[in-house]
């Protein structure tokens, strides 16, 4: 999975290269294995690396950029040729690229304005479902931008602005607050924004009869503090909370999230039943998505760093813990693990904020392998046990149903093996 | 009744068809600095003519003055205030309806404003600091923080730099650009000789804007109602600051996002300002006056600047919705007799104004230049909306053709937002390029979501107003350096 991020600063003074940093840095929790960045000066030029000091040479005022959660350089491609130049950065893994990208130089090159030439060659590829088209961003060597939300919808797109100097388009809003911009609109699905130096207007394209946002932005993906498509994340995820705890049948003592990802669930569950909600672990060495990350390894390693007990809390205790999302386990086990044998819970209860999930993301999103799925290979009792807990509840998919439908919300939702949750 | 109209753009052709529906029976004469094909028809119109001239020279409109013999003369625009045009039409016995030039001074200077605010003590004023030289002005940009850097002279709505600098990760990068900035506009303010500050940095402040127009004889002022622009020129408040892109009035004497004390409280800061103004020049006010004002969480009501004339394209959206006899107003005033006089208007009814612009402007008028370009007027008087020509010049061949800054504003009234911006909408797409140079205008102005968000930032910081009222603290900054002491002044940046 990719997050995207322009800059379009209108007056020539600005160079991006600490406002393409920073816009990294908001963005970075949708996946840090790998960084993009293309400018147009002197010619259209983009730059990968492994870390976010890529933006050292967003020497320009105009950049295309991006971070991926897989270390692949493929989402990418560049075409040249008689004078014309153009980069385009995808956010998902998609076959067509190059195809899409020389049609689009071919178009250019016959003189047509861009915002044409791009919705014509657009209207080849976008109703192909057997390879759903990505978010899009292009920039050409004459300084045009076309930033584009997949006509699926799946990821969001926002538009923001930095005063009369800037306009900001990301994947998430968290870029357009920490580069001190407002957010100004939240592009829907396939609409598009189109910048040159006299002008920046939005467009829109036809859009897939499947679109909708997916479930996982808001379970996870996005950041407590993000608003996707007008909605609060916190908000969105402090009612599910409150949902999760309609599932209690115990009495419990103490309610607690885990990972951080899975605080404002706690929060919303603890507000419902009235028993305290407490800080139970601290992470050392600053924040790492371990969902997001491939490597099996380097993801125990990541949970491993997040979980330093805060033992009075818990000691015990009839302890309810409220993940944001199980897919492997791996975590609840080691978690459960904790507080079992270093801690001595009385009795763990564990609550998981998303239905069970149970297959693999068509659209690549989230890199889940149904094997490696807790909830599509062991049987509830089974995964009690595997997880040493009292008891094991999920959302279910009608609880999403309800409150996605109180946001005005529909969501892909087909890892959870259905095709949407809301309407 | 023979009325010589200074001024060649927008605002002067709303002036002109707001007075020529007059009962006292109007014949329009225009001086202006090219052919503007609407003001020409509204001469000729009325029976009046046209005179091609330069409106700042004031020897020129003297003369066209002397042969029109004029009963009333109306200057729109603040040059030819700023050059003496009114101030030798006075001399010469005409009765004006126009700033002085040492009044205009409040909009010519935007040093002598703030000084002027502070001097008197009159609410919603901003720290500011002005600036002769460059030397100067280099070393205090080097540790300036969240600021404005503005040109100290109304340089045609250009030149304002707005750096948000609340953020210290991002705070190298806004200094290097305040300085190249500084560079760039001492430069540009050099070759004007009649100011003495050059630029000045001034307190950043967020909030709703919106322009308080008034018309005064200098002891009464009439206010009129309040018009909300839209400077950036993109949609969604995005891209440059232009002159403006369109505006919103109404229902009534307020704005949806506005309350009515606000809006008591603002024309308490205008009638100030006048009063002071007075009796700072020493000369009175006759003339239309406008506040370009923003409800902050400083002040509520604070004052961004000051217009000696009407708000361009603000005027037009009273075009429609002027019950009273707008030239009696004006001639009331300019005669010193407007005690008593009342300005109606339909309160039922709201406004949308959009430009249509071409493609370069704001920031590169050479290329949104001299294109050709042609309008369906019939199709926009179908839809109850009118078309105001304005930087837009019918040339020998006939043909109309841009000249860099907005070509058309289109006015519709309306019972609400929603049906009037229907119809604006359609009005600007009887506007077309002839040569295929793009002309562009914003959807979004008078639409539902722009509203709504207005109102919700008014409220935001209503919020933050009305409990710093509460506390004593309006206006109040206070800046803490640890070591250094306790100052207020809130233009020092994170860099000591």
């Amino acid at each position: 999975m990719g997050s995207l991020l322009t800059i379009y600063a209108f007056d020539e003074l600005w160079n991006l290269v600490n406002i393409i940093k920073y816009g990294f840095q908001a963005i970075q929790h949708r996946g840090s294995q790998f960084y993009i960045l293309c400018t147009a000066k002197d010619g259209i030029k983009c730059y990968e690396d492994e870390t976010l000091e890529v933006s050292r040479y967003a020497l320009d005022h105009v950049a295309i950029a991006a971070t991926y959660s897989e270390k692949n350089g493929e989402k990418w491609c560049i075409s040249d040729g008689n004078g014309v130049g153009i980069a385009v950065i995808v956010d998902r893994a998609w076959k067509k690229l190059p195809e899409f990208a020389s049609d689009l130089v071919k178009g250019i090159r016959e003189g047509k304005n861009l915002e044409k030439v791009f919705k014509s060659v657009l209207a080849n590829f976008v109703f192909d479902e057997s390879d759903p088209i990505p978010s899009i961003q292009i920039i050409t060597n004459s300084r045009e931008v076309i930033v584009w939300r997949t006509s699926y919808g799946l990821t969001p797109l926002i538009l923001g602005s930095y005063g009369f100097d800037m306009a900001i388009v990301s994947s998430e809003s968290t870029a357009v607050d920490i580069l001190g911009g407002d957010i100004k609109r939240f592009i829907e699905a396939g609409e598009g924004i189109h910048i040159s130096r006299h002008l920046a207007k939005t467009f829109s394209t036809s859009t897939s009869k499947k679109c909708s946002m997916c479930l996982f932005e808001l379970l996870y993906i996005a950041r407590h503090d993000a608003i996707v498509d007008g909605i609060s994340v916190y908000m969105f995820r402090k009612m599910l909370g409150e949902k999760l705890a309609e599932h209690l049948d115990n009495d419990i003592d103490v309610v607690v999230g885990v990972p951080e990802t899975a605080l404002p669930y706690a929060i919303g569950f603890s507000h419902k039943i009235r028993k305290p909600f407490e800080l139970a672990f601290v992470a050392t060495g600053g924040r790492r998505r371990s969902m997001l990350l491939s490597d099996p390894f380097e993801k125990i390693v990541a949970i491993h760093l997040k979980m330093n007990p805060i033992k009075s809390v818990l000691e015990g205790k009839k302890v309810a813990l409220v993940d944001d999302s199980m897919v492997t386990g791996a975590t609840m086990k080691t978690v459960a693990q904790i507080l079992r044998f270093r801690i001595g819970v009385k009795e763990l209860h564990i609550f998981v904020a998303s239905p069970p999930l149970t297959s693999k993301c068509p659209f690549d999103i989230v890199n889940l392998d149904t094997k490696t799925l807790l909830a599509a290979n062991l049987s509830t009792d089974l995964a009690k046990g595997y997880l040493e807990a009292d008891s094991l509840h999920w959302l279910s998919r009608e609880d999403v149903n309800n409150v996605a439908k109180k946001f005005h919300l529909k969501l892909c939702s087909k890892c959870f093996g259905i095709d949407f949750l809301g309407d | 009744m023979k009325i010589l109209l200074i001024g060649s753009g927008g605002r002067e052709h709303a002036i002109a068809k707001l007075i020529k529906r007059s009962l006292l029976k109007p014949r329009i004469f225009v001086a202006m600095d090219y052919k503007n094909p609407g003001l020409e028809r509204e001469a000729i119109e009325t029976g009046g003519s046209y005179y091609i001239v330069k409106t700042t020279e004031p020897q020129s409109i003297l003369k066209v003055a002397e042969s029109v013999s004029p009963d009333l003369v109306v200057v729109g625009p603040e040059e030819p205030q700023f050059h003496g045009v009114t101030d030798i039409l006075i001399e010469k016995g005409f009765t004006v309806f126009g700033a002085s030039k040492r009044c205009a001074e409040i909009e010519k200077s935007k040093v002598f404003a703030r000084m002027l605010m502070w001097k008197y003590g009159i609410e919603g004023r901003l720290y500011f600091k002005a600036f002769r030289d460059i030397s100067e002005a280099r070393n205090f940009i080097e540790f300036a923080g969240d600021v404005v850097i503005k040109p100290a002279r109304q340089a045609g709505g250009k030149g304002v730099k707005v750096i948000k600098d609340t953020q210290a990760y991002l705070s190298r990068d806004r200094q290097e650009v305040k300085k190249t900035y500084v560079e760039k506009l001492f430069t540009e303010m050099k070759h004007y000789r009649d100011i003495d500050y050059k630029i000045l940095v001034e307190q950043r402040v967020e909030g709703v804007e919106y322009t308080s127009m008034a018309i005064t004889d200098g002891d009464t002022i009439l206010p009129l109602p309040l018009v909300q622009d839209h400077p950036h020129a993109f949609e969604f408040d995005i891209g440059p600051e232009t002159g403006g892109m369109g505006s919103i009035q109404g229902p009534g004497w307020t704005l949806p996002f506005i309350t009515y004390n606000e809006f008591s409280k603002t024309m308490e800061i205008v009638e100030k300002v006048l009063k002071a103004l007075q009796l700072e020049v020493k000369d009175r006010y006759i003339g239309a006056f406008a506040g370009q004002m923003m409800l902050t969480g400083i002040w509520g009501p604070t004052v961004i600047e000051f217009y000696s004339r009407f708000g361009d394209p603000e005027i037009s959206n009273l075009v429609p919705i002027v019950v009273s006899d707008f030239l009696e107003v004006l001639d009331k005033a300019a005669s010193r007799r407007l005690a008593g006089a009342k300005l109606e208007i339909d309160e039922d009814s709201v406004t949308i104004v959009k430009a249509v612009v071409p493609a370069g402007y704001p920031d590169d008028r050479v290329f949104a230049s001299n294109h050709p370009i042609a309008i369906n007027e019939l199709k926009i008087k179908e839809l109850g909306c009118e078309a105001l020509y304005a930087s837009i010049e019918m040339k020998s061949d006939g043909v109309m053709y841009t000249k860099g800054s907005r070509a058309f504003e289109i006015v519709c009234v309306g019972k609400d937002y929603e049906d009037t911006y229907k119809r604006s909408e359609q009005a600007v797409s009887y506007i077309s390029s002839l040569d295929g140079h793009p002309l562009f205008y914003r959807r979004d102005i008078g639409s539902k979501d722009l509203l709504n968000d207005r109102v919700r930032i008014a409220e935001k910081v209503r919020v933050v107003y009305r409990s710093r009222a509460e506390r004593g603290f309006l206006g109040k900054i206070i800046v803490w350096v640890p070591g250094e002491g306790v100052f207020e002044n809130p233009l020092i940046g994170f860099k000591r």
